[in-house]
């Protein structure tokens, strides 16, 4: 496999974001409405000081800004295309190629989350000279290691989950991916923690929720950022991390692979 | 005689279609229980290609043209059957046979539609690993072949059809493939444009010693370049041979055009042959091909001409008649 590919790939990939202008902006508006909102809500329930849920406010409101930082490396992504290229037929264009189709998608998304990283924190410092909100700035460099870590196998976990689900397509052709990927993103918004720290959830509730991939995405990596896993448990996380990464990638290949055999390369 | 670039083997693709019924009930009962009926895409086909050849694949539509490419392509697994393409299983998708090959495909394109068709041609350059001074020049050849110079920075969404379709050509060339799928490459193009394009693909063969396999709803672009063809309908090779072997293999008429000097007996000249137009002082008939010349010196003989013209039936003429059944498969001569 050779690197320059796939760098060309994410190149080409970053040129046509920019053509669509109008449509990033809207997006970066669509997640700093989002994030106000949430912002907002929180620092309404902080009122009168004090804690809730077993967090403070510093605290809370780092998890809430930390979220969005997390949301566009971990949740923002182009491979969501992919459910449309297998059904029209565009997947054409990859399986005749020497190009490997899941590192592709791959260097499109990386090429994606950098651009929309570069732009969460630059509105971020905006919304920290606008609203000077009190955050918990983490000390520890093992802690911000655990976190980027997290980060990045958070990342992972979403990336083989989300092209599991658009391989659907290729048993369900007339399924755009959008219905499927509609109700994923509102079960995602809610169990991966983008809304509220699970935890604070009825610990039943919890018990199951903290089980789920979606954990990983956004409220373990914010629970080692914010120092409230100790250093076995930080581990812990991360090896589960490591082994949803392994079977996701597996499976998905596997049911890859599956779907070839059945693909009908449609739309002439 | 070259060696074999393409072998395959009785090769069969057979699709599991979902039937629909039509109106509102019909799709909510299909939404429940869905019924799937086989369609045998390919059914049980042989050739062979020597390197270097340039074959015509005609057919109706839906007569498995495209599937036969797609299954060459390594897009489809067949159902059963064996295909070697440069010696490579197609559908295994080696990296080693895809930097050999090119598909192109009429109503498709891989051209990223939001931004200048240079962009991808840098993008396959990486992709196929071609060196930078092999693509340089491959590139500036192309675009002088196909005089595209002035378009290599607009955006493909703002250019016409047939300034896309040779880029998309361009894109398709870029890695000097040695075999070339090209399906409908002049669809949707004007006269010109088809000429041009036609050109191109015969230049391309004989310079670059490429196999090439053309499918086209067109019969100039198969008589104009393909010595051979391979004529498929429902999934089945009827006919691989020589385009005007078709002819006297398949045609059994020929088509006397006369024109009278003076008005003539209608019903005399209908023992002739077959009227199929009269309209004084032309008329067109058909006789059988045996016959042709003999009754040609009659008509001279017995009727006021002043021109006749022998000819074939259009080769368009044959092949409908051989897709519409009623010219009957037939068998290659041993």
């Amino acid at each position: 496999m050779r690197l320059k590919k796939y760098i060309a790939i994410a190149k080409i990939s970053w040129m046509d974001s920019f053509v669509y202008r109008l449509n990033f902006i809207m997006w970066r508006v669509r997640s700093v409405l989002q994030l106000l909102a949430v912002y907002f809500l929180w620092v309404a329930i902080f009122k009168r000081g004090g804690t809730a849920f077993g967090y403070d406010q510093p605290m809370i409101l780092t998890y809430i800004l930390g979220t969005s930082i997390l949301r566009s490396f971990v949740l923002g992504s182009r491979s969501v295309d992919a459910a449309s290229e297998i059904a029209k037929g565009d997947l054409n264009n990859y399986l005749v190629k020497p190009v490997n189709y899941f590192a592709n998608w791959l260097s499109r998304d990386l090429a994606d989350k950098a651009l929309n990283l570069i732009f969460v924190i630059g509105e971020l410092i905006v919304l920290f000279y606008l609203l000077k909100p009190t955050v918990f700035i983490q000390n520890q460099p093992m802690q911000v290691l655990a976190f980027t870590i997290a980060g990045i196998l958070a990342m992972l976990i979403y990336f083989f989950l989300s092209f599991l689900v658009s391989s659907v397509t290729f048993w369900y052709v007339e399924y755009s991916g959008w219905p499927l990927r509609f109700l994923s993103m509102v079960i995602i918004e809610f169990f991966s923690g983008g809304l509220f720290p699970l935890d604070i959830l009825p610990p039943a509730a919890y018990n199951v929720v903290r089980l789920l991939p979606p954990a990983y995405f956004l409220f373990y990596p914010m629970q080692i950022y914010l120092g409230r896993l100790n250093a076995q448990q930080t581990a812990g996380t991360l090896a589960i991390m490591v082994v949803w990464v392994l079977i996701l990638a597996e499976l998905s290949q596997f049911v890859w692979r599956k779907g070839l055999k059945v693909y009908g390369a449609y739309g002439r | 005689m070259g060696k074999n670039a393409i072998e395959v083997r009785h090769l069969k693709k057979y699709f599991k279609v979902l039937q629909k019924e039509t109106g509102l009930v019909g799709s909510f009962k299909s939404l429940i229980a869905r019924k799937y009926e086989e369609v045998q895409a390919i059914n049980n086909i042989d050739f062979t290609i020597r390197e270097g050849e340039l074959v015509g694949f005609i057919g109706p539509n839906g007569a498995g043209k495209t599937t036969t490419l797609k299954c060459l392509s390594g897009l489809l697994y067949p159902t059963s059957g064996e295909a070697r393409v440069l010696g490579f299983i197609p559908w295994e998708r080696r990296p080693e046979f895809q930097k050999q090959f090119g598909l192109v495909m009429g109503q498709k394109n891989q051209l990223w539609w939001d931004l200048p068709p240079m962009e991808t041609f840098t993008l396959n350059k990486e992709i196929y690993e071609v060196p930078d001074g092999q693509f340089q020049q491959t590139l500036k050849r192309l675009v002088r072949l196909l005089d595209v110079g002035g378009i290599l920075k607009t955006q493909v969404r703002k250019l016409s059809l047939g300034q896309r379709m040779k880029c998309e050509l361009i894109a398709a060339l870029l890695h000097s493939p040695k075999v070339l799928f090209l399906d409908e490459p002049t669809i949707g193009l004007d006269v010109v444009m088809q000429k041009v394009m036609r050109d191109f693909i015969k230049e391309y063969n004989r310079e670059f010693k490429a196999t090439i396999i053309l499918t086209s709803h067109y019969m100039d672009d198969v008589r104009e370049l393909c010595e051979r063809v391979i004529i498929i309908n429902e999934g089945t090779i009827l006919y691989d041979g020589k385009l005007q072997e078709v002819v006297n293999r398949f045609a059994r008429e020929k088509i006397i055009t006369v024109v009278f000097s003076s008005s003539i007996d209608q019903r005399k000249l209908a023992e002739f042959g077959n009227i199929r137009e009269y309209e004084f002082p032309k008329a067109q008939l058909t006789v059988p091909r045996t016959e042709a010349a003999k009754k040609a010196a009659k008509l001279l003989e017995e009727f006021p001409v002043a021109d006749v013209v022998i000819e074939e039936p259009p080769i368009e003429a044959i092949i409908r008649e051989v897709f519409t059944g009623r010219m009957k498969p037939f068998q290659k001569p041993k």
